[in-house]
């Protein structure tokens, strides 16, 4: 390792204060490289956290993806047969289909909304407390505790919303039967649920626009659209940026709230790709396939991530 | 110790070789430190983003090559690679 200190070694910068811009630019250059890297022991922890929950697991899913395993030291290489099974499987692409229609879905619906509400939302006085505790409150229930609010919540003969929708609207309406229903119910729930975080997050995005900007768009006479796609809009694409790669992540890995409103059903009407990987990994242990599916899925999630974060961070510059 | 992981000889050849390839990437980035510029995939990258582009890219190109053909999967690696080299270097 390098290791020069710059300031106390150079008695030439302190005896002449006074350098050119052209000089001052070139020292900074000189600084940005590297001197003393002996700060990067400090990552060493996460290194080895990460390395412990992430990586080691991880290695050994790949490993499993390509035996059938009986057990340590029963094991056949199988190649990248789970793979081509996984692959061509129907339910697993079916499943597929589904999931990614109802990430789109979400999004979709959970994006506007919830800068809708933000913009809506008040922004001085008692009533922003107000506001901001009841946006939030879906947001500290508990995935499980949602599904199953939900799923007492959407029957027709107990719950109130799925009573309503029978009696006072006259729809026949029935999430355990019918599986457009359950469709719906599921996302419903999704919306009800982390709609909130998109305006949470889209509100401290707008608090912190500067006024100015609001008093000079007043002066030329913007009206209330105009403000919003050219001042508000704009400003917004950071804290979008992360709200849209969170729910999609969220949305293409849930698991929980399905599991508990629908269990995967009628059919296989909600059931997504956590649910199948789990049914294959858990409920028939078939580790060999469960391992390869995971990193498929897993590969999916990384692309799509990697592609929505560099379109939205970069596509500006 | 590493029993529970079930190591194969395949597995882990990948997983050193991305090691040195790391670790190979460490030392060039010390003795000459990657720049930042445009190519075709039209954002600007250094050599490190255009190795995990060209990684995922070849992993993208393995995964669909077994979902869809039953051509060989040597063939398929060949393609993954050339695939990353020229995201590497043209990209």
């Amino acid at each position: 390792m390098t290791e020069r200190t710059t300031v106390a070694d150079s008695p030439a910068g302190v005896a002449e204060p006074a350098t050119a811009p052209a000089e001052q630019a070139k020292d900074t250059r000189v600084d940005a490289r590297p001197k003393n890297n002996r700060a990067w022991w400090l990552v060493l922890p996460v290194v080895v956290s990460v390395a412990f929950t992430a990586v080691i697991p991880l290695m050994t899913v790949v490993n499993y993806s390509v035996q059938d395993v009986f057990s340590p030291s029963e094991r056949i290489f199988v190649g990248l047969e789970w793979f081509r099974d996984v692959a061509r499987d129907p339910e697993v692409r079916g499943a597929f289909v589904r999931t990614l229609l109802f990430s789109a879905q979400v999004l979709l619906i959970e994006i506007p909304l919830g800068v809708a509400i933000a913009v809506a939302m008040p922004r001085r006085g008692v009533s922003v407390s107000v506001a901001l505790v009841l946006v939030a409150l879906p947001l500290l229930i508990p995935w499980n505790v949602v599904g199953t609010i939900w799923q007492i919540f959407a029957r027709g003969d107990i719950g109130l919303g799925g009573w309503a929708i029978n009696n006072v609207l006259g729809v026949n309406f029935n999430y355990t039967l019918d599986s457009t229903d359950a469709w719906l119910t599921v996302l419903a729930m999704d919306v009800w649920h982390w709609t909130p975080l998109v305006a949470l997050l889209a509100y401290a995005g707008l608090r912190s626009i500067p006024q100015p900007y609001f008093q000079a768009a007043q002066i030329d006479g913007a009206s209330g659209w105009a403000t919003f796609r050219h001042i508000q809009l704009p400003r917004l694409r950071g804290v979008l940026t992360i709200a849209i790669l969170l729910r999609f992540m969220d949305s293409f890995m849930i698991y929980t709230e399905p599991f508990v409103v629908t269990g995967g059903g009628p059919g296989n009407a909600t059931s997504f790709l956590s649910i199948l990987l789990s049914k294959i990994a858990v409920g028939q242990f078939d580790l060999g396939p469960a391992g390869a599916f995971s990193l498929l899925y897993f590969l999916f999630v990384q692309v799509l991530c990697y592609v929505f974060f560099t379109v939205l961070t970069r596509s500006g510059r | 110790m590493l029993d529970w992981m079930v190591w194969t000889v395949p597995t882990a050849l990948v997983f050193a070789g991305l090691a040195v390839l790391l670790i190979a990437m460490t030392i060039w980035g010390r003795i000459s430190p990657p720049v930042a510029r445009r190519g075709f995939l039209r954002i600007e990258t250094d050599r490190g983003d255009r190795l995990y582009i060209g990684l995922i890219s070849a992993a993208v190109v393995l995964a669909g090559w077994i979902a869809i053909t039953d051509l060989s999967m040597w063939l398929a690696l060949g393609c993954a690679l050339l695939v990353a080299v020229v995201i590497g270097i043209w990209g």
